[in-house]
């Protein structure tokens, strides 16, 4: 396994100054020093508490969501030449202790591990997930996951600019990772409820519905058929 | 009489059109465009049997439909066009921010460890004169 010093924790958030800290305290006593929480314009003391925990906050001028911000972290760790990220909720859900289980399945033929728990989630939408997956030919058990390890190549793919503008982190980040042929598995991990129990993306039935319309289009569109190498140079600035 | 209302129609869009780039509140490009739709209003409106003709030669039993079928098109190719802008305004805004955002995170930092040097050189010189 590689050198934790080799890897940036990138921990996008918004709005979760009540549990921020203890998270970011967490993955430092795991033994990962470099830690960035992307404080996707909250309205508290997110920011504040991450940097007290030790992090470096990175302090967006407008909310960008859940994808824009991790796609920032994801641009920090290609300027400061990081070889792996791992990104992580700051809702707590998400245990430090399997950073190590992610990254060990990092190999040459993995270039992305999600941290699966497809248990959890209600039956509506275990449902859903049923839906998209036969929509977008993603073979992978926890689609909604946003605990996963990057390995140098994904990371310097998710951070180019044809990743930019995906509203969420999901579907459209797993079929772009499948388009450039990189290596995508799973690993199981348990996943804790929510601290705070309120989904920032599922926040309304408005917003279920928008997310539901807007995935199946995203899916439909943007299934792969078959998979392609794509060596072309990226720019990511 | 509506035919030479139409074609003045065409004249003052296509003279807005010049006004508004003279003045900048119109890009180049998108004004190209815009000329066009004053040319097509003109046409329209000076020749009007142009559309009966081409009407007639296309089999459509009430030539003025193709003339709205055109118009309708044209607008909804623009307003597609207009979206796929926008995207690209998005994308490209979405950028900045995420690397203004970095760059003041690494200023921030190179203010902090400038201040600690500054304040630990202040501590050795203050050991200095003790």
């Amino acid at each position: 396994m590689p050198s934790k010093n080799k890897v940036l924790i990138i921990i996008p958030a918004l709005n979760e100054s009540a549990v921020v800290g203890k998270v970011v305290r967490n993955v430092i006593a795991a033994g990962y020093s470099h830690v960035v929480v992307v404080d996707d314009y909250s309205d508290d003391r997110t920011a504040e508490e991450a940097r007290e925990a030790g992090a470096t906050v990175i302090s967006p001028i407008e909310r960008l969501g859940a994808w824009g911000a991790s796609q920032v972290g994801l641009r920090y760790a290609v300027r400061k030449g990081f070889r792996l990220a791992v990104t992580i909720d700051a809702d707590g859900q998400h245990s430090a202790e399997d950073i190590d289980v992610l990254l060990k399945d990092i190999s040459d033929r993995v270039n992305v591990v999600i941290g699966a728990d497809p248990s959890r989630g209600s039956l509506a939408r275990k449902v859903a997930w049923m839906l998209l997956r036969h929509l977008s030919g993603l073979d992978l058990s926890d689609i909604t996951s946003g605990f996963r390890a990057y390995d140098r190549l994904a990371i310097r793919r998710l951070a180019a600019w044809p990743a930019t503008l995906v509203e969420y982190q999901d579907i459209g980040i797993l079929l772009a990772l499948q388009k450039y042929g990189l290596g995508i598995s799973e690993v199981p991990v348990r996943m804790a409820p929510r601290e705070d129990g309120i989904s920032r993306v599922f926040s309304s039935w408005t917003a279920v519905f928008y997310y539901m319309a807007h995935t199946c289009l995203l899916s439909v569109s943007k299934r792969v058929r078959k998979r392609t190498g794509n060596t072309a140079q990226l720019e990511t600035n | 009489m509506i035919g030479y209302f139409t074609g003045a129609i065409g004249i003052i869009v296509a003279l807005s059109i010049v006004f508004l780039i003279r003045k900048d509140r119109l890009h180049t490009s998108n004004g190209l465009g815009w000329i066009f739709v004053g040319a097509a209003f003109a046409l329209l409106g000076f020749t009007p049997s142009l559309f009966d003709e081409l009407g007639a030669y296309l089999g459509i039993k009430y030539p003025p439909t193709l003339a709205f079928t055109l118009a309708t098109g044209a607008i909804v190719l623009k307003l597609l066009s207009t979206d796929m802008q926008h995207s690209r305004i998005l994308m490209r805004q979405q950028r900045l921010v995420q690397r203004l955002a970095i760059l003041e995170t690494e200023i921030r930092r190179i203010k902090t460890s400038s201040s600690l040097k500054g304040l630990s050189q202040n501590t050795d010189q203050a050991g200095k004169e003790d």
